[in-house]
């Protein structure tokens, strides 16, 4: 058995020596953050990866995670779906990081309820009420007697912070709103729950939950173009300094036909 | 107690110990009996012509003539269809703007409808999402979206008090007196020829990439995820368990600093997973930069340290195990102790220490918390051997809760995320089964 000991020792020392070996840079480009971005960033990859062989990763954690990976430089393409705070920046900063905007797309958030509700559209102060708590039931809000379940996003979420500063405008989010960890999963308790109300980028809804107007005007790709949708953002890609090489092409891609046909068809509405 | 009281016990206490078995037994079928039936239906499955359309263009499998023949066939029938649209289109221009736009809105569904299952209609310019360049690819699925073009599902508003209940409304109803109005039953009547389902047993699903963020495609990047991240902590905890386990067993000496210790590794079995996950992100990528960015390399280290102090007390159970006279006839022939611990107690000890380590292998394999931060990405192709040291990586468990919860459409691809569960349960099952075939092996050989 004196082989064992000669296998045992000499794969410690391979482990030891790999632990050594650091600082292996990846060959391709990594992506991480906002969810809303994320079918965008998944096609875009597939896309990518199919005409120039470049392997692309995508993560979806959440705009506030993929600034601190992009702080952090453990990643290439930071996806956001809100701007970077100026704490972020500076502590970018701090660390030799030089984040840079840009744009992939243009979103609306949508305000979306369980199909069922008979309510068609909601006022931005309505909507700030139900979030504070001043309005716990539909019938306030012109809808059914029916109590409200309140749906929000986890803090580290672009839609959540982009929500609450054009909608709640410094109010808190009451506490009894239940908290949901990603666009596919607001989307899941709102198809299922009938007094529900959520939002969502566009490129989650679909048929199992039903937009409402916001001041009168309808959730669609016209609405959010012509900036009279009151919840519209630009979507972003961030990178370290000005992208170059293939990272540069990445972030181009919404400007190409192919990446304005991908955008649109995923609900998005392209920017360029 | 008289016997006959301590029969009673005893049967009865045999009567709680079958009943408990019984119990965990159904317990075990009610939880794999849907992950095995749904599971498999990811891969065998009645695909349609799509399916097989999409196998040959993406992945250049299958018979392209007898495919080809198949799609002519499946045209022929569609054409019906494609023609009623078109003679409605030519309807369509000659009414006023008044009675078009009475129409507008219902047709366009109807196209929406016809898209899903035949994928691009004649005029469409061709989509630039995968997703959308084929039509649906599973007969179940086809019957579904035959559904949803047949009736339209509408929630009766009328009362604004109370919460509203759906009833379905026949589409055809929408379009009676028009040209159109024969395409509902003809496409209800002729979807199979439409569409050719046949019996698929899609083995590429364990074998291929994904197409178009698992929307098509196999899971193969994630199952090789799994692998390398399982056998990568595995490079490194086994190796450092058993040395430890052989130190604590042999050399280190009762006393405040032993005991530390082994507190400590009792205190490491404890902690929740998500916090080795938050760890390996602090200092494995954020701290000593093992990698630029997540990477196979980190999330092993960090699965490493996880199932480190399960291996070390296996395999210190194990040494301890030997019995005491093995090695006092091995040190009183004069072997040093070094060799005795070679020779004699590691062999010994080899089936438990085995066990232990391929148990933790299958708890790696299906850990998701501690590389969610550390090592999986949702969307990314297989990689090389060559590049684990710097590439995060698919990999199945997280891919489950991506497609579970975060995707944009899962609810279309469900049977994707069924596929995923099966694969790891079986990778898991198999990994256990595998470390009872070798513990009995290897102690059959000892005993021989």
């Amino acid at each position: 058995m004196r082989k064992l000991g000669t296998v045992l020792t000499s794969v410690a020392i391979m482990a030891m020596t790999t632990v050594g070996n650091v600082g292996a840079a990846g060959k391709g480009i990594v992506i991480d953050g906002s969810t809303t971005v994320g079918p965008i960033s998944k096609s875009f990859a597939a896309l990518f990866m199919k005409k120039y062989k470049v392997p692309v990763t995508v993560s979806e954690s959440g705009s506030g995670n993929g600034a601190k990976s992009l702080i952090n430089g453990s990643c290439d393409i930071a996806d956001m779906s809100r701007s970077m705070k100026p704490q972020e920046i500076a502590a970018a900063k701090s660390k030799g990081v030089n984040p840079v905007q840009n744009v992939v797309a243009l979103d609306g958030i949508a305000v979306v309820v369980h199909p069922s509700n008979p309510v068609r559209a909601l006022t931005e102060a309505q909507i700030a009420g139900i979030y504070s708590g001043r309005i716990t039931n539909w019938r306030q809000a012109g809808g059914p007697n029916f109590p409200i379940v309140v749906i929000q996003r986890e803090s580290n979420s672009g839609t959540q912070e982009t929500f609450r500063e054009l909608v709640m405008k410094g109010k808190q989010v009451a506490r009894t709103a239940e908290t949901q960890a990603s666009n596919g999963a607001v989307k899941n308790r709102v198809s299922q729950t009938r007094g529900a109300i959520g939002f969502l980028g566009f490129g989650y809804v679909d048929a199992s939950v039903k937009k409402v107007a916001v001041n009168g005007v309808v959730p669609s790709v016209t609405s959010v173009k012509n900036r009279t949708y009151p919840l519209s953002r630009p979507l972003f890609m961030y990178t370290n300094g000005r992208p170059s090489g293939m990272v540069a092409k990445f972030v181009d891609l919404p400007k190409t036909p192919e990446g304005k046909r991908i955008i649109n068809e995923l609900g998005f509405v392209p920017k360029y | 107690m008289n016997l006959g009281t301590r029969k009673l016990l005893d049967r009865s206490f045999t009567a709680l110990g079958f009943g408990s078995i019984v119990i965990m037994g159904l317990a075990l079928l009610v939880v794999l009996t849907p992950i095995v039936t749904k599971g498999v239906g990811a891969f065998v499955f009645q695909g349609t012509i799509e399916h097989r359309k999409l196998l040959l263009n993406e992945f250049h499998r299958g018979d392209a003539r007898e495919i080809e023949k198949e799609a002519a066939e499946t045209n022929r029938s569609r054409q019906k269809v494609f023609d009623m649209l078109a003679t409605f289109d030519q309807e369509l221009d000659k009414m006023d703007y008044e009675q078009q736009s009475k129409y507008r809105d219902s047709y366009g569904q109807v196209k929406t409808a016809l898209r899903a299952l035949f994928g691009p209609l004649p005029g469409d310019s061709e989509p630039a999402l995968t997703r959308f360049q084929y039509g649906q690819t599973r007969w179940n699925k086809a019957e579904e979206k035959l559904h949803d073009l047949l009736y339209e599902q509408k929630w009766d508003y009328s009362n604004p008090d109370v919460i509203a209940k759906p009833y379905d409304v026949s589409r055809a109803g929408a379009f009676t007196g028009t040209s159109l109005a024969g395409l509902f039953p003809y496409v209800e009547e002729n979807l199979d020829k439409m569409m050719m389902p046949e019996w698929t047993f899609y083995w590429g699903f364990f074998t291929e990439k994904s197409l178009d963020a698992h929307f098509f495609g196999g899971i193969w990047p994630e199952i090789q995820g799994t692998i390398f991240l399982a056998v990568g902590a595995m490079v490194f905890a086994f190796p450092l368990g058993v040395i430890a386990a052989i130190y604590f067993t042999e050399y280190a000496r009762d006393g405040f600093l032993t005991s530390m210790l082994r507190s400590a590794n009792s205190t490491l079995a404890g902690v929740p997973s998500i916090v080795f996950g938050l760890f390996g992100l602090a200092f494995f990528i954020n701290t000593i930069h093992v990698s630029h960015s997540k990477s196979v390399l980190a999330g092993s280290l960090t699965l490493a340290i996880m199932i480190l102090p399960t291996i070390i007390r296996a395999a210190e159970e194990a040494i301890l195990s030997v019995p005491k006279t093995y090695k006092e006839a091995s040190l009183s022939l004069g072997s040093t102790k070094w060799n005795t611990i070679m020779t004699v107690i590691l062999p010994a000890a080899l089936p438990g220490i085995l066990t232990g380590g391929v148990i933790s292998l299958g708890r790696a394999a299906g850990e998701t918390a501690p590389i969610i931060f550390t090592a999986a990405v949702s969307v990314g192709a297989a990689i090389g051997l060559g590049d684990v040291l710097g590439s995060p990586t698919p990999a199945l468990s997280w891919n489950i809760y991506n497609l579970a919860s975060e995707h944009e459409a899962a609810a279309e691809i469900r049977h994707v995320q069924y596929g995923m569960v099966l694969s790891l349960v079986m990778i898991v099952l198999l990994l256990n089964l595998s470390a009872i075939i070798l513990r009995a092996r290897i102690s059959k050989k000892l005993k021989g």
